[in-house]
């Protein structure tokens, strides 16, 4: 009971807070990067393993089956260890001294991208095969080709049906981006902890944290669930 | 004698093991209006989708306007398939418009895509179309908001926008409930007025009695008989056209006949 009494909620509030707000840009950073690149993969790894290329659907498999078969920390630790160091070996053959860096920020968004791209490529691909096969006809029978046909008519009902599990994968990211800490970027999780061991407020810090968390998701969460209701007009 | 449209020579398709169409041998002229009639798993859908190379044919050839589908050494190019569709169009059982678009986008998008107009003179030309089909009101209504009359009518629109020379329907009808079935061979038989050449695949008997030029029963891949309607219909020469015309068009006396 001792340990209630001695609680700082106030203290922690006013000092922690600009921080988060700080962290809290950079999540967004990330999210949003890592999004972006995440939905584009997705759509070409998604096209790429319907392809009547048999070498090529090989090659996604393995690379899908190696992302989802590895913990996404250790993927953003390499991303940001071990990816520079073999680069730069490898420019090293052509360009002597050659030092590769990445910038963690960019490291973590070209991991979560990459992990979420392979993840949100599934769902695309089960809306496209979704797709009434008649509408592939109606393109072609109109003069189409097959890939104008899967551009312009497929992937955008395909997309527009995924939208609401893209919803869900977005709020996950946000909550994933605090694995960006373990690569040193300075983000919600990484501030409080730094906040938390110079002050000794824990309970404090880490339940601002977890309530900073809760404040972005919620909303979200929301405007996903307007999003399902939407998507199923005009289906 | 109009030109030829559509050759079919010694068409053969299989799927699987199992050989679908047995050898057609078909010419449709300009201008002509061909009927295709048939019990189901007849072939007769088969042989629609071979004509426009939405099926391609295991053996055999399917020319449009002199030019085949496949190019000298038998090769399907995709390009040249797409062009020699444009002059084609066609129109589904189950309408398959484009749902996430208008009716006036669905008659609008290939134009732009395909013929490369510019999206002023494909909007009036597609006005032009969906008022021809009697849907000037419902341009800005998206498929779901319309009735299975209205989808097909605009499908027909979206088929006619592109100016095509042939016109294949596949069973337009047969998705549609008894009421709305007029509407839809409503625009069909305003299309055959105009001289439109045209190949449908259709159960309703009467229509293909009245609008067709020439009637063509096909029973197990193969053509049984081809001529005039109402030779066909009132005089028809083999014992299949003859059992296949009886129940459809009576069906109650089906048994006596079994």
């Amino acid at each position: 009971m001792e340990i209630l009494s001695h609680l700082d909620f106030s203290t922690a509030l006013n000092e922690l807070t600009p921080e988060l707000w700080q962290g809290l840009l950079i999540a967004l950073e990330a999210t949003v990067g890592g999004f972006v690149l995440a939905v584009i993969l997705s759509v070409l790894l998604a096209v790429g393993r319907l392809s009547k290329y048999k070498f090529l659907r090989g090659i996604l498999v393995v690379l899908l089956e190696i992302v989802r078969g590895t913990p996404l920390l250790v993927q953003l630790v390499y991303m940001f260890y071990v990816v520079p160091l073999l680069v730069s070996l490898i420019v090293q053959f052509f360009i002597p001294n050659y030092q590769f860096q990445l910038n963690p920020l960019l490291a973590g968004i070209l991991g979560l991208g990459i992990n979420y791209g392979c993840y949100l490529s599934e769902v695309v691909r089960a809306a496209i095969l979704s797709i009434d096969k008649g509408q592939t006809e109606a393109a072609l029978a109109l003069g189409y080709t097959r890939r104008q046909a899967l551009w312009s008519i497929v992937i955008p009902q395909a997309t527009r049906q995924a939208i609401p599990v893209f919803g869900n994968y977005l709020i996950m990211m946000i909550k994933d981006t605090s694995l960006l800490a373990f690569i040193t970027v300075n983000e919600l999780l990484l501030r409080t902890q730094a906040y938390a061991s110079q002050t000794f407020l824990t309970i404090e810090s880490y339940t601002i944290l977890a309530i900073a968390y809760l404040i972005l998701s919620l909303p979200l969460s929301q405007i996903v669930r307007l999003l399902e209701k939407r998507s199923s007009k005009h289906a | 004698m109009p030109k030829p449209m559509i050759e079919v020579t010694q068409l053969r398709k299989s799927f699987g093991v199992h050989e679908i169409l047995k050898g057609i041998d078909l010419t449709i002229r300009q201008g002509e209006i061909v009927v295709i009639i048939g019990p189901s798993g007849s072939g007769k859908s088969t042989l629609l989708r071979c004509l426009n190379c939405l099926e391609l044919p295991t053996s055999g050839r399917v020319k449009v306007e002199g030019e085949k589908f496949a190019d000298e050494s038998g090769k399907y190019n995709e390009k040249r398939v797409a062009r020699l569709r444009t002059e084609i169009g066609m129109v589904f059982q189950s309408f398959n418009l484009f749902p996430m678009m208008t009716s006036i986008q669905n008659v609008m998008a290939a134009q732009i895509k395909i013929r490369k107009k510019t999206a002023e003179a494909a909007k009036t030309n597609a006005e032009k179309y969906l008022k021809k089909v009697g849907l000037a009101e419902r341009m800005n209504h998206y498929p779901s908001q319309l009735s299975g009359g209205q989808k097909q009518r605009v499908a027909i629109a979206r088929a006619l926008a592109m100016e095509p020379n042939i016109m294949l329907f596949d069973e337009a009808t047969s998705a549609l409930d008894p009421e709305l079935v007029g509407e839809v061979l409503k625009v069909i038989r305003e299309l055959a007025d105009e001289g439109m050449t045209m190949v449908l695949v259709t159960h309703e008997m009467r229509f293909a009695e009245e609008i067709g030029d020439r009637i063509i029963f096909m029973d197990k891949g193969v053509i049984v008989e081809e001529g005039e309607p109402s030779e066909l219909f009132n005089h028809p020469k083999h014992e299949r056209t003859k059992r296949f015309i009886n129940q459809v068009l009576h069906p109650e006396s089906e048994k006596t006949l079994i």
